[in-house]
């Protein structure tokens, strides 16, 4: 216990309240922290060309990942709970990108969606595509790109695992009285299976919007944000500003920003749950 | 008509019998096809990484590309270890991960054990605040974190990056083990109590041995975040000799190398090497990479 204490008031209480006093200082680690009130604050709203942009993309990447990898991993975990032979080697197979190390998987897309030589343009230009996307290389098609790499690395694993294990708890006398009644499998499906899974489908969306709104490493690696600022994600936006111009007091500032805008939508999610998760047996 | 009604149940009867059985082997083919497909765009990218490791860059970069080399070229591999310190970089992550699984293992079982079995003040507040530091972003923390660090001296250290594995190893190992801890019938730490033991024999002796599923569980998952971390090796480390091979990787991009050619292939080949062990360790321990998820007994 004792260890945890040190660490919970060292490395987690202790930073969070010296970086919410940093927010209102100026501090660029040479000199020390000077007070500024609410300047910091004030400059994200009316002087930083890049806030609201860098903010919106991160929205943007966020309502594209989240609900396709929830969706999937969902879908995924259906396909595999049918009772059929050889589903187990699709259950590993499904599984191995997740475990590719993140930057690993970020080169293999990088080249696998290369403009001019990746083996996907290739392929789309032998199928008669004269102009395939420019995938990384373009500002329009750079986060979709992202969300590809994200789908690719993340609906087989443990996501799809919880949704597995959620299937497994579905009893199976609802499927039974759902035959019984007539449904199709589609039906039941749709009126057993989905309901029976919204606690699972809350869970993962939750956990999914607090990753993606801080997404860092794949924006940073695969484009350092750009072409154009195209990735330019928040989380790149807190480091540039933090530890690249060591402005380690807007940084702060605004890593508080996320935060609460974090807070803030998993409350509204907890809020709208009650209306849409159905618990069984309550 | 009352005499046909029969027959003619029994052959609608006989008639939806078999066009179940029809419907369900559609539905079969139909599940095969997809989880075909699916397996196509999963396993397909993980093939190229392969082959293009095995290409010439020439081979690479024409106009009709190979699915796999007409020589493979295992020498790109070599080539790897020579141009970059990439084996440095893979003994550098295994050397925080190995100071880092044993100070999870010992500090978390230790919270653990303490949540699960003792009754000390303001517990729940506690533990809630213990679930709640899986909410907060990190980001929050990471630049104190990091002027702490660097007022002490410990920029370009393994320190920043080891110490949390000391101090608790993050609050998602903690609970695991704590769920753990709480299916274990308390009747064995009463017996044991009567023998005489205190809690420090209970928990090593008693406890620990009956923990190994879980403790698998958590080394697995700290070697997996350690070796895929990239920011905070990134922000922590500033001399090449010390990047992890995750930081090293991407570094290998943009690196001003004794070639000027194209490096896909080295990329590649890198990747894969990155890749390794961490499919050796899937192999050889494959259950435990998931039971975390039953561990938690999430309540899906």
């Amino acid at each position: 216990m004792l260890p945890w204490l040190l660490g919970f008031f060292g490395l987690f209480i202790g930073p969070s309240l010296y970086s919410f006093y940093l927010s209102f200082t100026k501090y660029d680690v040479l000199s020390p922290p000077e007070f500024i009130g609410l300047r910091n604050y004030v400059h994200m709203f009316t002087g930083d060309d890049l806030f609201w942009p860098s903010l919106g993309r991160t929205a943007y990447y966020t309502l594209l990942s989240v609900p396709l990898s929830v969706v999937g991993s969902m879908f995924l975990a259906i396909l595999l709970n049918s009772k059929l032979r050889g589903v187990t080697i699709y259950r590993t197979l499904f599984f191995m990108p997740s475990l590719v190390p993140l930057v690993a998987s970020v080169l293999l897309f990088k080249w696998l969606l290369n403009s001019d030589f990746g083996i996907v343009n290739q392929a789309l230009r032998g199928m008669g595509m004269e102009r395939p996307p420019g995938w990384f290389s373009d500002s329009q098609w750079a986060i979709p790109s992202l969300v590809l790499l994200r789908l690719w690395g993340a609906i087989g694993g443990t996501q799809m695992i919880i949704f597995l294990a959620g299937l497994q708890n579905v009893p199976q006398e609802l499927y039974d009285a759902a035959a019984i009644d007539g449904a199709n499998s589609w039906q039941s499906t749709r009126h057993v299976t989905i309901p029976m899974l919204t606690p699972t489908i809350f869970f993962n969306t939750v956990l999914g919007i607090i990753g993606a709104m801080q997404t860092f490493a794949a924006a940073f690696v695969a484009t350092e944000g750009g072409p154009g600022f195209a990735t330019w994600f928040f989380a790149l936006h807190i480091w540039k500003h933090a530890f690249d111009y060591f402005n380690m007091g807007y940084g702060a500032a605004l890593a508080w920003v996320l935060a609460v805008i974090i807070v803030i939508l998993t409350l509204i999610q907890i809020r709208l749950s009650k209306r849409l998760v159905f618990y069984y047996g309550e | 008509m009352a005499s046909t009604q029969p027959s003619v149940s029994t052959l609608s009867a006989g008639y939806a019998s078999l066009r179940a059985k029809r419907s369900h082997r559609a539905k079969k083919l139909i599940t095969y096809v997809l989880l075909t497909i699916f397996g196509l765009f999963f396993a397909f990218p993980l093939f190229w990484t392969l082959s293009s490791s095995l290409q010439t860059w020439q081979e690479l970069r024409s106009y009709t590309p190979r699915l796999w080399p007409e020589v493979p070229q295992w020498s790109n591999y070599a080539d790897v270890l020579r141009l970059v310190p990439f084996a440095r970089w893979m003994i550098n992550s295994f050397t925080i991960v190995l100071i880092n699984i044993p100070g999870t293992i010992f500090t978390a079982t230790m919270t653990a054990y303490a949540f699960a079995r003792f009754n000390f003040f303001g517990k729940n507040v506690w533990f809630v605040l213990l679930l709640s530091t899986m909410m907060i972003p990190a980001i929050v923390t990471i630049i104190p974190q990091y002027l702490l660090f660097f007022n002490l001296k410990l920029i370009d250290t393994y320190v920043p990056l080891t110490i949390g594995a000391w101090l608790g190893g993050g609050a998602f190992m903690i609970f695991l083990l704590r769920q753990f801890i709480m299916s274990i019938p308390r009747d064995l730490d009463e017996a044991a109590t009567i023998d005489g033991a205190g809690p420090f024999r209970i928990l090593w002796s008693v406890l620990v041995p009956l923990m190994k599923p879980a403790l698998t569980t958590v080394a697995i998952l700290q070697f997996l975040t350690d070796w895929n971390d990239f920011f905070g090796p990134f922000i922590y480390l500033n001399t090449m000799a010390r990047y992890t091979a995750a930081v090293g990787l991407r570094t290998f991009q943009h690196m001003a190398l004794e070639t000027t050619d194209p490096r896909d292939h080295l990329l590649m080949a890198g990747a894969a090497i990155m890749t390794i062990p961490v499919l050796v360790l899937f192999a050889a321990a494959q259950r435990y990479f998931v039971s975390g998820v039953v561990l938690t007994g999430l309540k899906v």
